[in-house]
């Protein structure tokens, strides 16, 4: 039989569908979904510095204590350094995306409570930051937590400003605040989980991109092993169908029996070929046996120890072996497969009554045989080494 | 031996008991005599056996593995050979590590069900094929370290060959490879639970010259592998085929 051409993409059709398909779209989102954290971080880093640390130094003389203002500042860069690893490390757990969410939140409602009152929303530069640093350790968990957060952080700064006195002013200002930064941090969140959408659709793009070229590889290679397959039938089936039917073969000839055996066993074999099942070599072993179970010959196959698997060509040459022996026996044949040191050791005892003529062996496999009265014993080793 | 070996059968099905009953009637010699039958083990104790020297166990009584109590049958006395449908290695292990003398599966009781009777009453080691399979395929790292030899001659005969192709294939004589496949037994006796049977094949091999006792690896705790003892090397290789 000629050998298959596999075509280059593909490792075959058993692992068409394995890890190797889904890994590539996994990778794709994957390296979508850290660019855009990476974006957020850079967000969040730069408005804590500039927008919020300009601020703070521009306001430098108003605060009542600059600083505490400071160390409340510095207590919120380290809440998003440490949000930062978070992300980008793509933990998932609630406890420390939410203990760094509190801790912002506390800075900016201290940072506020200590600003002098009625000047409080006009020198409040960590309302943004603490709501940024929100967005950078809820961005991928559920919505509702994000809003929540934000929601928490609105109520405390209102509440700070409630308590120093709440004029009608005051409320607008805080209402221009929300709109800006809250709305701000709502939109780039919202934007983000578009993105993240828009990449698994890309993947899935990408996936089944992949899937349609495996599946189309596992075809090509499907429909060459069958062309081999029907190659090997035109050199041995095809003639003494041939034969049969041109009357030049006699179905009454011993020979002709026994060359009609051999080509039905090698059919089965053929088909047992395309199926892939784990234990090859016990299925195709089966399947060649079928052909003289038919025959009345008592077949039983039995395993010793974790078999390893045997590659192809070294599979036919054993099978061959298989069906020789098996057309040969009157009525039993014990098949054994054992694990041996390097390899596999598969033997045939059955009541062939003389020797039989078996392959020459090659792709790693070793034959002998040994006639005892009406008795073949038959050994094929095939060493991995 | 002289006398007969009296034998009492535990089977829950009454078509294979009288298969049982009918190998033991064919046996030229009529070497041994079937004393008792029952159903279950309670039937069996509740029968109070007159001196019953092997019991014929079924594995499965009634949809259910009985191979924990073989250690109580073999506290009490008894030599158990193990009669089961089944023909999973780790069954036939754990069955032998009970305490039981040989296993016979059911495809192989007319050939080797009353001989391995014989040779459980005389304390002697049977191997039958599914026993050989089963030691081939043993991989549990205190399992007895077997020489080449005895791995070849249990492979060949696991395969299928008579004692005497093995011995021909082996360019050894018969007698030797008896000795071998008794001694890989003999080997298996002396590791895993403690059980009298087990001292008796082992005494009874040191007597025959099966084994010397410095072959012997005491006892081991399947559970306990310790590095570096003998019975946890590597499994020899089985060595080429040819000679």
């Amino acid at each position: 039989m000629t050998t298959a051409t596999r075509p280059v993409t593909a490792t075959g059709p058993a692992t068409a569908t394995g890890p190797a398909a889904v890994q590539p779209t996994a990778v794709l989102s994957n390296r979508y979904q850290r660019a855009f954290t990476i974006a957020v971080v850079f967000l969040v880093a730069g408005w804590h510095l500039a927008g919020a640390g300009g601020q703070l130094l521009h306001d430098r003389p108003s605060y009542s204590s600059f600083a505490f203002q400071v160390a409340m500042w510095l207590i919120m860069a380290v809440a998003i350094a440490a949000g930062s690893v978070l992300a980008l490390r793509d933990a998932s757990g609630w406890r420390l995306a939410w203990l760094i969410a509190l801790v912002a939140l506390a800075a900016s409602t201290a940072a506020a409570a200590a600003s002098p009152a009625h000047q409080m929303l006009a020198l409040n530069w960590a309302w943004g930051s603490a709501g940024w640093t929100g967005v950078l350790v809820l961005l991928r968990r559920r919505f509702a937590e994000l809003a929540w957060f934000l929601a928490a952080l609105a109520l405390a700064t209102l509440g700070v400003q409630v308590w120093d006195g709440l004029h009608r002013t005051d409320l607008a200002g805080f209402l221009a605040l929300l709109a800006w930064s809250t709305g701000a941090q709502v939109a780039v969140a919202a934007g983000v989980r578009a993105l993240n959408v828009a990449a698994d659709q890309a993947a899935a793009a990408a996936r089944s991109e992949h899937a349609a070229r495996e599946r189309q590889a596992t075809a090509e290679f499907i429909a060459a092993a069958r062309r081999g397959r029907w190659l090997a039938l035109q050199e041995s089936a095809v003639p003494l169908v041939a034969e049969l039917a041109a009357g030049t073969a006699d179905p009454g000839d011993a020979q002709v029996r026994s060359r009609c055996a051999i080509q039905a066993a090698r059919l089965r074999r053929l088909l047992a070929e395309g199926d892939e099942v784990p234990g090859s070599l016990v299925h195709e072993l089966h399947a060649s046996a079928d052909v003289a179970e038919r025959r009345g010959v008592a077949v039983d196959i039995e395993t010793a120890g974790p078999l390893p698997p045997v590659p192809g060509p070294a599979r036919r040459v054993i099978t061959d072996a298989a069906i020789s022996i098996l057309t040969a026996a009157r009525s039993q044949t014990r098949i054994t497969l054992a694990a041996v040191a390097a390899g596999i050791a598969v033997s045939f005892v059955a009541d062939t009554g003389t020797a039989v003529a078996l392959p020459a062996g090659g792709e790693g496999v070793a034959i002998q045989q040994q006639q005892d009265g009406g008795m073949l014993w038959a050994e094929v080793r095939w060493d991995s080494t | 031996m002289g006398q007969h070996v009296t034998v009492a059968v535990v089977e829950d099905h009454p078509v294979v008991t009288e298969g049982v009953a009918s190998w033991i009637r064919s046996d030229p010699g009529q070497r041994v005599e079937l004393v008792q039958t029952a159903r279950d083990l309670t039937g069996f104790q509740a029968g109070a056996p007159p001196s019953v020297d092997v019991v014929i166990l079924d594995l499965e009584l009634s949809g259910e593995l009985v191979t924990a109590q073989i250690p109580g049958l073999v506290a009490s006395g008894y030599r158990v050979v193990a009669f089961s449908g089944h023909t999973d290695p780790a069954i036939v292990m754990e069955t032998l590590d009970d305490g039981a003398h040989a296993y016979v599966s059911k495809d192989e009781g007319r050939d080797h069900l009353v001989e391995a009777v014989l040779a459980a009453a005389a304390d002697r080691p049977y191997v039958t094929r599914s026993q050989a399979r089963a030691m081939l395929a043993d991989q549990r790292p205190a399992r007895p370290a077997l020489s080449q030899q005895e791995l070849q001659a249990l492979l060949l005969w696991f395969q299928g060959m008579s004692k005497a192709s093995v011995a021909r294939r082996m360019s050894i004589s018969e007698n030797t490879v008896r000795q071998y496949i008794s001694r890989a037994r003999a080997k298996y006796a002396a590791t895993g639970r403690a059980a009298a049977s087990k001292d008796a094949l082992l005494a009874r091999a040191i007597e025959d010259g099966v084994i010397k006792p410095g072959e012997i690896t005491p006892y081991e705790s399947f559970a306990r592998a310790p590095a570096g003892q003998p019975d946890v090397a590597e499994k020899p290789s089985l060595g080429g085929p040819g000679q």
